[in-house]
């Protein structure tokens, strides 16, 4: 057997908890070379490992932990992995990325990547390292907040370990329940519930065996070089204050969803901000593993609770439920961290449920916009399945169709999956990129927001330019979540792809170019499409929730930012259009040496 | 389609100024940016300036559509016939004026261009096709809403050597909005109640008296970094004409990383954007989102 590419192990390992059935699978250099490791290894994987049409929560669905070559490098950001299913809130792929230790620990068993498929009998830890797998009881750990369980096992097994947990919510396999590793979390599309549905709390791994690299010297030099750049103006942002910041800035400029998108301003958004945060209260600053940014801002709540402030969390437990008290924002926000939700979609869904109540379309009266008790209340009922919780954990897209009545018109969803903190209206080519995007509403797949926010388009006034250029941020986080690196590095690369290409070459040894890693890029957007055709989905997918196509945003310009549903669709034609899609924005799928794979 | 284009119709004889207007200087930029600017900030459609053959123009910016003029000397129904055929593929109607509106504000403009829609407020059956203000009892042709659909019709007229705007007026549906009509929008009153959005420079003097009132004063806010860096939170007024001359004055300069907002409406890196009385400047980092 010829030795893999430099970064790579050449192997997943499958592991099937139901009967503690474990192999090793290789995976061919062109593969590698194609998909490359994070999102784009973990789409190829779910394709060729997970049978089509299944249920996200039955036993034989595949839930992969994949790493990338650039994992155990000196390279900054790099330490970060990849959860890929089939999501129990979209029934489409879903891929969420987290950054941590156990992304080098589980490298270092010796794997590209961990697959985890079958339901164990009872509950159960996995515990992976370079000697072999092991299942053990979980029994005692049941109930616990993921930080916790990973404590227990780590207490139990030994420091090294690195434990992948879940909580209550995903025990219950609430839809977007969450899965973490040392407060970082897999957050969105639920994988927490697809781990809670084969019966395992924790995913522990440790490791020590490296991966070799085909240059090791220019390696170093451009891992030096990288985090002199990590220090500049680019990044000052997310270092400074995090991404918080966004929040007056988003504020004063009609973008900021607020009482479920009825608003796109809110007038208490500076008791929230972090600037008065930053002034008023504690800040502990933390940073992921092998991170010269550091964009964590940790802040404390007034009984005292720890909570870890960035926008999205801050934006959907805040002004999405209309709740201005940042103490009660701060606890509701660890509230999900405990329990195991991602905050966007639990702040959605009940921002949602919310607006049913206000409408008479729900019998729940103590659940009130601005309401931050109830907020609490309820997210308490939605982790443990109780009370309104138990139709709320399905999501917001399932949820209205149980209430009818015309309240999926405002479920704020693309795909069932609950959106970030981005007024479409006022930012349409995020409107494009929320629409189209395999994951469903979503900013980190399609970071579409930067081209409306870099100034060069009028951003309430979606054009084929803005398709254009949400197609380029399409692309480059289809790169870097597959190799993996953190977006909020992006502003430091002037000639992205080549440069990326120039970090890839002396790891892997492959003569690569930039022109290859972008056509790697439309290779992996197809790709999560193509998985996505195999599992249902249909063009009627790729669009936007009536509330923004009917209604309109007053700027205080005096402008009105109006999506209608024509623009909306002549962007998506295009959008089908430049990726070479069919009228109907399916891929054209061909029988390749790495399986089925879409040509653009 | 909807949404409205702005056209300026660049190509008029200065003859009474002696000097081009379009490129008169104004605080730093010229005329023509300014007005160019000003209807960028007001409509969602495209702006299109329409010169003369050969007619140099002061810098634009690139997103500005440029027209030619085919014919010189047939006065504004020309371009306009130009101006309104070149919209008539992005936009239901149009913000049309000359190049010599100093004053214009984007709150005269919506005013204007809300007259289209008053008809469809009251009932009324016809669209109509021309808003035409009445300004201390003077109508202002060359500050008026037209519909983009006029264009054959306005080509027609001159065909027939009609050339006289009065004379399309003739042929087609026109509201005429009064000062108190006008000023019965709380925006443009608070923004421009002696209306000078339709001051005019003919000649030098005009310029030089209307080059001398100070520049409009303007509310700035930071935000993030660039807020708790200065150590100054909070908002501040200056008197500024432009993005530029604004971020100057509270010691930011638009360098790529960072950007503005004006009214809460587009994001801007381009410094000669125009600022007028009133508005409200967001300079924010250009790496939001995340
Ligand atoms: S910038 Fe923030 S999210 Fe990215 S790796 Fe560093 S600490 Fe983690």
């Amino acid at each position: 057997m010829t030795s893999p590419p430099g970064g790579y192990f050449g192997q997943a390992l499958l592991v099937d908890v139901s009967e503690g059935d474990v192999r090793r699978v290789p995976l061919p250099d062109g593969v590698l070379r194609e998909y490359l490791g994070g999102a784009g290894l973990g789409t190829w994987l779910s394709t060729e490992l997970g049978p089509a049409g299944i249920d996200p929560l039955d036993p034989a669905a595949p839930l992969s932990f994949v790493f990338s070559p650039l994992v155990g490098t000196p390279l900054t950001t790099s330490a970060k992995f990849a959860v890929v299913a089939k999501s129990p809130l979209t029934g489409l792929l879903t891929d969420a990325l987290a950054s941590s230790h156990f992304a080098i620990s589980g490298k270092f068993t010796g794997h590209d990547a961990i697959v985890i498929t079958g339901r164990a009998a009872g509950p159960t830890h996995v515990l992976i390292s370079e000697e072999g797998v092991e299942l053990v009881d979980a029994t005692p750990e049941l109930g616990l907040s993921a930080t916790a369980a990973e404590e227990a096992v780590r207490e139990k097994y030994g420091r090294r370990w690195r434990a992948a947990s879940i909580g209550v919510a995903g025990e219950r396999q609430v839809r977007y329940a969450t899965m973490s590793h040392d407060g970082r979390h897999a957050g969105r599309g639920g994988l927490g519930a697809v781990l809670g549905a084969k019966n395992v709390k924790c995913v522990a791994v440790q490791g020590s065996r490296r991966s070799e690299l085909a240059d090791r010297a220019a390696v170093l030099a451009a891992a030096k070089d990288l985090r002199n750049r990590s220090f500049g103006p680019a990044t000052a942002k997310y270092r400074e204050l995090g991404t918080l910041s966004n929040l007056l800035a988003f504020n004063a400029i009609n973008t900021l969803p607020t009482r479920n998108f009825q608003s796109s301003t809110f007038a208490e958004a500076p008791a929230l901000s972090a600037e008065d945060l930053a002034e008023s209260r504690s800040v502990a600053r933390s940073t992921c593993a092998s991170c010269s940014i550091g964009c964590e801002h940790i802040y404390a709540s007034k009984s005292g609770k720890k909570a870890r402030v960035e926008y999205e969390n801050v934006f959907a437990l805040g002004p999405m439920c209309g709740v201005s008290d940042p103490d009660q924002v701060l606890e509701a926000s660890a509230r999900c961290d405990e329990l195991g939700l991602d905050t966007i979609s639990a702040g959605g869904t009940i921002a949602w449920a919310m607006e049913c109540v206000d409408r008479g379309l729900l019998d729940v009266p103590w659940l009130r916009f601005g309401d931050g008790a109830a907020l609490l209340r309820v997210l308490d009922e939605i982790g443990e399945r109780t009370g309104i919780g138990k139709l709320l954990a399905q999501g917001s897209r399932s949820a209205a169709e149980v209430v009818g009545q015309g309240s999926s018109a405002f479920a704020p969803h693309v795909k069932g999956l609950e959106m970030p903190g981005y007024e479409p209206r006022t930012m349409q080519s995020m409107a494009l990129g929320l629409a189209v995007n395999a994951r469903g509403a979503d900013h980190n797949r399609s970071g579409a927001y930067e081209a409306d926010l870099a100034g060069g388009l009028d951003r309430v006034h979606g054009t084929d330019e803005h398709v254009r250029a949400a197609i380029e941020t399409e692309d480059r986080a289809a790169v870097m979540d597959s190799l993996i690196l953190c977006k909020f590095l992006r502003g430091v690369f002037t000639e992205p792809f080549e440069e990326w290409a120039g970090l890839l070459g002396p790891i892997t040894g492959w003569d690569i170019t930039g022109t290859e890693l972008r056509e790697t890029a439309q290779r992996i957007v197809l790709a999560k499409r193509a998985f996505n055709l195999r599992e249902g989905w249909t063009a009627a997918d790729d669009w936007l929730p009536e509330r923004f196509l009917d209604d309109s945003v007053e700027l205080d310009s005096g402008r009105t930012a109006t999506l209608p549903a024509e623009r909306l669709r002549a962007m998506i034609d295009t959008y089908y259009a430049e990726r070479g899609l069919d009228q109907h924005g399916r891929p054209q799928l061909v029988q390749t040496d790495s399986g089925t794979e879409p040509t653009p | 389609m909807n949404g409205a284009a702005g056209i300026v119709l660049a190509g008029g004889r200065s003859s009474r100024m002696g000097t081009s207007k379009a490129a008169l200087e104004w605080h730093g930029s010229t005329l023509l940016r300014q007005v160019t600017g000003v209807l960028d900030r007001a409509v969602t459609g495209p702006v299109i300036v329409v010169r003369a053959p050969e007619q140099k123009l002061p810098e634009l910016d690139p997103r500005v559509v440029v027209r030619d003029d085919p014919e010189e000397g047939h006065g504004p129904m020309q371009g306009l016939a130009v101006g309104l055929d070149t919209a008539h593929t992005y936009a239901d109607t149009a913000f049309v004026c000359s190049t010599d509106l100093p004053f214009l504000h984007t709150a005269f403009v919506h005013a204007v261009l809300r007259g289209f829609q008053l008809d469809r407020e009251q009932g009324e059956e016809a669209p109509i096709d021309v808003v035409l203000p009445l300004v201390h009892g003077y109508r202002q042709p060359m500050a008026a809403g037209y519909r983009t659909g006029l264009a054959p019709l306005v080509a027609q007229q001159l065909r027939t050597g009609r050339h006289k705007p009065a004379q399309l007026f003739e042929e087609c549906r026109v509201r005429r909005l009064t000062d108190e009509e006008l000023l019965t929008d709380p925006r443009l009153a608070r923004a421009d109640p002696e209306l000078d959005s339709v001051v005019n420079v003919n000649t030098p003097e005009d310029y030089e008296r209307a080059r001398a009132r100070p520049a409009p004063e303007v509310t700035v806010e930071r935000f993030g970094v660039l807020a708790t860096r200065g150590g100054t939170r909070g908002s501040v007024r200056v008197r500024a004409a432009t993005l530029a001359a604004a971020a100057e004055q509270v010691g930011l300069e638009l360098d790529g990383h960072i950007v503005a907002a004006v009214n809460g409406d587009q994001i801007r890196d381009d410094g000669q954007c125009p600022l007028l009385g009133g508005d409200t400047v967001s300079f924010l980092s250009a790496d939001a989102g995340g």
